[in-house]
């Protein structure tokens, strides 16, 4: 292996990766795993983490599954002690875990209840600060660094009309993922964000879908949504030592939308010189 | 890794540019000469390119072409000036002929100015422009005209520096030059977006090579102190983030600039 390959390679090391029962979580497992990585897949859904983790097992990398509610916090430390427990140490915490909260168009704001607002902010925003506090001590412990890398989104910088608070939520990630790089940078601990523009989480299912895809990544300069397996690439990327030199950033990953934005794709002044 | 979406490359093979044939625009600074043998490492045959026609240029420019072939990959040299669009377009024509197309393209002109705004005089700034500016966008158009025509997508890379998001005090040239060259990048990804080319741009933060830094040895310097990671960042730890956004993987990230500081513009 070239020196330049070894840097993103992740043999040896261990994982947690919360929201790894479908889409970006499961897509980010997997390619963390082809990277060389063991895996804890943690989720609410046990049959769906059963299944990236038996799918980790025939990529020839070890992987366990641990059902886990991110919202509390007791489950998160135990989620950190399992880790430990089954594989000696943890290397990469990877928060993905996260839940849309979507209104039908005719919604109002005051239609929104005080739980509905603190699901949204303890799944999307606590559960990170959770699962970060837990396995910064742990790596601290062992006494040689490691990777934190969250997920927050695009909704972070630009807003939905049909929603309340994902926004805000993952603007606190985007913020988060910076206090805590400044915090645990002396820990050698680097801590970034994923921040995801349209993604889809799974391949079309049917020709409908397909069609309704396409339409929707027409106003980007990419002309398409983004596949969820190329999150893949990029969580190896910042759980290596590839980037050794970087801390509390956020990486966009949207097909150009944040880039532009101002006017539909195709949009372009008429200019005569 | 075979899965639900079919055969995805990852693990390591996602980093993989065999086959891919790029220009690195600069190649004689400590960055682009990094980029350089990054790409080459990866697999990509390098065509290495000075930004001016000065001597003592173009040969840090070979030397770094002579690297690149101890690593067994197909490279060659070429001088420009990049500040001169005429000649960076023929160059350019050159170079697409001699690889038999372009896929990445790599820009690292830097000149840096150390210089209070009320004595820089026209000249200066003009200069600190042409280079850090103007050339980066002779090169991308020239190299976009061959990617447009090649329809087969593309990726650029302009290698930047955290000066063009923040500022500092003498440094207003380069500042706005570094500043515009963000702009751009985002200009150009949205336009080229469509046709499959991705544009992208890597800040660099206090390196030890950077010429703003003064001395690099952190127990020296109140710069480097100041940065959370506590040391200036190496040449090499640019190449891998060069060489992710040079791959096939990467076709869903365009118009971005990606920060690689030691979390110095993370912090109050």
């Amino acid at each position: 292996m070239t020196p330049l390959l070894e840097r993103f390679n992740l043999e040896g090391k261990v994982a947690i990766v919360t929201g790894a029962g479908r889409g970006l979580g499961r897509q980010m497992a997997l390619a963390l795993a082809d990277a060389g990585a063991d895996i804890v897949c943690a989720a609410r859904t046990a049959e769906q983490v059963d299944r990236t983790a038996a799918d980790i097992r025939t990529l020839g990398r070890r992987a366990i599954s641990q059902p886990t509610d991110v919202r509390d916090s007791a489950r998160c430390d135990a989620l950190i002690r399992r880790a430990v427990d089954e594989y000696g140490k943890l290397d990469i915490m990877l928060s993905n875990a996260g839940i849309g909260d979507m209104r039908g168009a005719n919604a109002e704001l005051w239609d929104v209840n005080d739980d509905d607002w603190h699901d949204t902010l303890d799944v999307n925003l606590s559960s990170a600060f959770y699962c970060a506090r837990a396995a910064s001590k742990q790596m601290t412990g062992q006494g040689h660094g490691g990777t934190i890398i969250n997920v927050a989104s695009g909704t972070a910088m630009r807003a939905y009309p049909m929603s309340f608070g994902y926004g805000a939520a993952k603007a606190g990630v985007i913020a988060l993922t910076k206090s805590l790089s400044a915090m645990l940078v002396k820990h050698n601990i680097r801590v970034n964000c994923i921040i995801p523009g349209f993604v889809t989480q799974g391949p079309a299912r049917s020709e409908q879908e397909a069609i309704f895809t396409q339409t929707r990544g027409r106003y980007l300069p990419a002309q398409r949504l983004g596949y969820a397996w190329e999150l893949g690439p990029l969580a190896i990327f910042l759980a290596s030592d590839a980037s050794a030199y970087v801390t509390g950033q956020g990486f966009i990953i949207d097909g150009g939308g944040l880039a532009g934005g101002l006017a539909p794709m195709g949009f372009a002044p008429d200019v005569a010189v | 890794m075979q899965n639900e979406w079919g055969h995805v490359r990852s693990g390591l093979d996602a980093f993989d540019l065999t086959g891919k044939r790029a220009l690195v625009i600069g190649a004689a600074s400590a960055a682009g000469a990094a980029t350089a043998l990054a790409l080459g490492e990866a697999g990509a045959d390098v065509t290495v390119s000075s930004i001016t026609n000065d001597g003592d240029e173009i040969m840090a420019v070979k030397r770094v072409q002579q690297q690149l072939a101890k690593l067994g990959r197909r490279s060659s040299t070429v001088a420009t000036d990049v500040t001169l669009g005429q000649g960076v377009q023929v160059m350019v024509r050159q170079v697409a002929k001699g690889l038999g197309g372009i896929d990445i393209l790599v820009n690292a002109p830097d000149l840096f100015l150390g210089k209070s705004a009320d004595a820089t005089t026209d000249v200066e700034w003009n200069k600190v422009m042409q280079v850090n500016l103007t050339g980066t966008f002779h090169a991308c158009r020239a190299v976009g005209k061959e990617m447009l025509k090649q329809a087969t997508g593309g990726r650029i890379i302009n290698v930047t520096s955290v000066l063009g998001e923040r500022a500092i005090a003498n440094a207003a040239a380069y500042c706005a030059a570094q500043a515009g060259v963000l702009n751009l990048t985002r200009a150009l990804a949205t336009e080229w977006g469509p046709h499959g080319i991705t544009v992208n741009a890597i800040a660099q933060g206090w390196m030890q090579h950077s010429a703003a830094i003064g001395n690099p040895d952190p127990a020296a310097n109140q710069t480097v102190r100041f940065v959370p990671m506590k040391r200036a960042g190496a040449a090499d730890e640019l190449g891998p983030l060069a060489v992710y956004l040079a791959s096939d993987s990467c076709g869903y990230i365009t118009g971005q600039v990606m920060f690689v500081d030691g979390g110095l513009t993370t912090h109050l």
